[in-house]
């Protein structure tokens, strides 16, 4: 009875796993209209349909048109051997059997990332071939169709992760999840997330290759178990966390979720940085807003589609922290972990208060005055500035945020300091004159604690050479 | 035994020989002039369906076998082609009193409809015009796939099934066409107000 009673738990626990992640049943899918697309394509597009054959779709016959087909009235549909199929795959009809990872990821920040930056830079379109080769490469493009349907090349390829799609969703599934094999090996491998969170903008790959997670990962990556069905830290895998880990890998205590941002308590990406109240509609929809703004219940606010939405709940930057440093407890005490979070703060807001906050302060006032021209970055101080937040301060802040002490000082903060006292403030001599310049500097940044350069207290003696020089 | 042979009826029969032959010279002669992109274009509403054209492999193939309108539009041999002539000469009729197709937009409006009528007429004679230069087991293509291909995928098909949109202004395929999104679009392209295209269809031009 009890074995019974065990192989009932069993069956239906297990059946009840499986529905969790895909919605629709086996013979909903393989469809017969694909079965005829594998003939032509092995020998027109042979290692295509090769990654398909030995990924998880092909090995359970979801075939070509299962995700393809389209509806003779989608704005994209094209007529192909007698079908209607659609070359964009859409999250949408991913959704179709992976409805919860859709959902959730549908309501994270990924999937406004085209949105947001059309909402703060007016140019993508004005700069079409470098929209298309730079920004819209991760931040998805606008698809754009021809006549007859087709992608247009102003717009395509692209799998950028906050994609417009014709059908009206955001985001492309390959972002992460590539084409056609769709392992989740990959996309747990911190080299996906690199695609994107990679250089100036976010030098999330080279911050983690050089911390001492990305170090285990690259001597343990054979115990990470990486193509394991279910990939929760501390049952299936426990050498190191990857990226997935932390910002949306299950542990005990916390589901895995395909909101990526979800536990970032900190904006890191703007020449401040601000904590962040995560703010959930009534519709299930979510936006990120500035801790100090947090709307309250039941307020109405614009979000980035234009659209109005209901305020339900908004989950500050302290649950949020809550989350991830649960993460962190399945290798760490907790006294370990909460020191390094409140060091990870300490680094943010001493950028904060000693540059960002200074360098923005002095930017502002001289594009209120008129010293500085609207237009962005055509003179060498708006370069300057550039440099030290989104270079080098991003660096620093992502740097502290994942403990690579090679981004958070050698080339984050000591760069930024560098730059401030430097070139920072060399090139507004330039613009406002010696005086006028001070006078800013010490408005705005006020120097009662000690230069970050103290620590080179004993100048060294100029040199035989520089002493010729001179 | 020959005698019914008289000298009018020999005189008769050369006429009417030398006529008959003159005749379908005439026909052949016709045939082949008016099959030519120089003929067709004269109408300026073919001057606007052709401009594609002169942009197309079909028109500039590397091998230098350029297609004439009437090598893909007009049937082989003499009777067919004349037929398919009378036929085609419903064309002038709509030029001269129908709408204004010399006028792009409703060129553009129309074209959808002429483009499934062409589609419909190439598939009904299984490409038949198309094999006058093609032949399918003799594709080579540039990769080993297009020669497999055309070999080994092909049995019930016919070329205009997969080879649409090639020549001419690209138009969706008639199960998918929306006749709504295509005027929007005609309307985009020309800057004309949003909804002015039904009535442009229905005027047969714009006022």
């Amino acid at each position: 009875m009890l074995r019974l009673f065990l192989g009932l738990v069993i069956i239906f626990g297990s059946s009840t796993l499986i529905a969790a992640t895909i919605d629709i049943a086996a013979s909903e899918w393989g469809a017969k209209a694909g079965e005829s697309c594998i003939s032509c394509h092995t020998k027109a597009s042979g290692s295509l349909v090769q990654q398909w054959q030995h990924s998880a779709h092909g090995r359970e016959g979801v075939n070509c048109f299962d995700c393809h087909r389209a509806e003779a009235g989608d704005s994209d549909a094209l007529e192909h051997e007698g079908e209607i199929i659609a070359t964009i795959v859409s999250p949408q009809d991913c959704g179709r059997c992976h409805s919860k990872e859709v959902d959730e990821f549908k309501i994270s920040s990924h999937a406004t990332a085209r949105l947001k930056l059309e909402s703060y830079n007016q140019t993508p379109s004005a700069h079409q071939a470098i929209d298309q080769q730079g920004c819209a490469s991760c931040h998805g493009s606008r698809i754009t169709l021809s006549m007859t349907g087709l992608p247009k090349a102003d717009s395509w390829p692209n799998n950028g992760i906050g994609r417009v799609n014709p059908d009206g969703s955001l985001g492309s599934c390959s972002a992460c999840h590539n084409r056609h094999g769709f392992s989740k090996a990959q996309a747990r491998d911190p080299a996906a997330c690199s695609w994107c969170h990679s250089g100036g903008d976010s030098p999330d790959a080279e911050v983690y290759a050089a911390s001492m997670h990305g170090t285990l990962f690259q001597s343990q990556r054979q115990q990470m178990n990486l193509n394991s069905n279910s990939w929760e830290l501390g049952s299936d895998y426990h050498a190191t966390p990857t990226c997935v880990t932390c910002h949306m890998g299950a542990a005990p205590g916390i589901k895995s979720s395909h909101d990526a941002t979800m536990r970032s308590a900190w904006e890191l990406g703007t020449p401040v940085s601000h904590k962040q109240s995560l703010v959930i509609f009534a519709d299930g929809d979510r936006m990120e807003v500035n801790e100090s703004e947090s709307p309250r219940r039941g307020e109405t606010l614009t979000k980035w589609d234009g659209t109005h939405g209901e305020v339900k709940a908004v989950a500050t930057s302290k649950r949020r922290r809550q989350v991830m440093s649960k993460v962190c407890l399945e290798c760490h005490g907790k006294e370990f972990t909460n020191a390094f979070m409140a060091n990870f703060d300490s680094f943010v807001e001493r950028y904060n208060r000693d540059y960002g906050q200074p360098a923005k302060a002095i930017i502002d006032q001289l594009y209120a005055n008129g010293t500085l021209t609207p237009a962005p970055l055509d003179e060498p101080l708006e370069q300057s500035y550039w440099k030290l937040w989104h270079d080098y301060g991003i660096t620093a802040r992502h740097g502290a945020a994942m403990a690579s002490p090679l981004h958070s000082w050698s080339e984050g903060l000591n760069r930024v300091q560098q730059q401030f006292d430097g070139s920072f403030t060399h090139e507004l001599q330039q613009l406002v004159g010696n005086e006028q310049a001070e006078a800013l500097l010490q408005q705005h940044a006020p120097m009662e604690i000690p230069p970050l350069g103290g620590w080179l207290s004993q100048p060294q003696p100029p040199t035989a050479a520089h002493s010729e020089a001179q | 035994m020959f005698e019914f042979i008289t000298r009018h009826l020999l005189m008769a029969a050369v006429t009417g020989g030398a006529m008959g032959v003159t005749f379908m010279v005439i026909l052949i002669e016709f045939d082949h002039y008016t099959s030519t992109a120089e003929f067709c274009t004269v109408c300026h509403s073919m001057a606007l369906v052709a401009e594609p054209y002169y942009q197309s492999s079909h028109y500039n193939p590397a091998s230098g076998v350029r297609a004439d309108c009437g090598d893909c539009h007009v049937s082989e041999g003499v009777f067919a082609a004349t037929w398919d002539h009378l036929i085609g000469a419903k064309d002038l009729y709509k030029q001269l009193f129908g709408s204004d197709y010399d006028d792009p937009v409703v060129n553009k409006l129309h074209l959808p409809d002429a483009a499934f009528a062409a589609r419909n007429w190439f598939a009904k004679r299984n490409s038949a015009t198309c094999h006058r230069c093609h032949t399918p087991e003799a594709i080579v293509g540039t990769r080993p796939a297009t020669a497999l291909i055309h070999q080994q995928e092909t049995e019930g098909k016919s070329c205009i099934g997969c080879h649409y949109n090639l020549v001419h202004t690209p138009v969706p395929h008639e199960k998918l066409f929306n006749r709504d999104e295509w005027n929007r679009q005609v309307e985009q392209e020309f800057g004309l107000e949003p909804g002015s295209s039904a009535k442009i269809l229905e005027q047969g031009q714009r006022l």
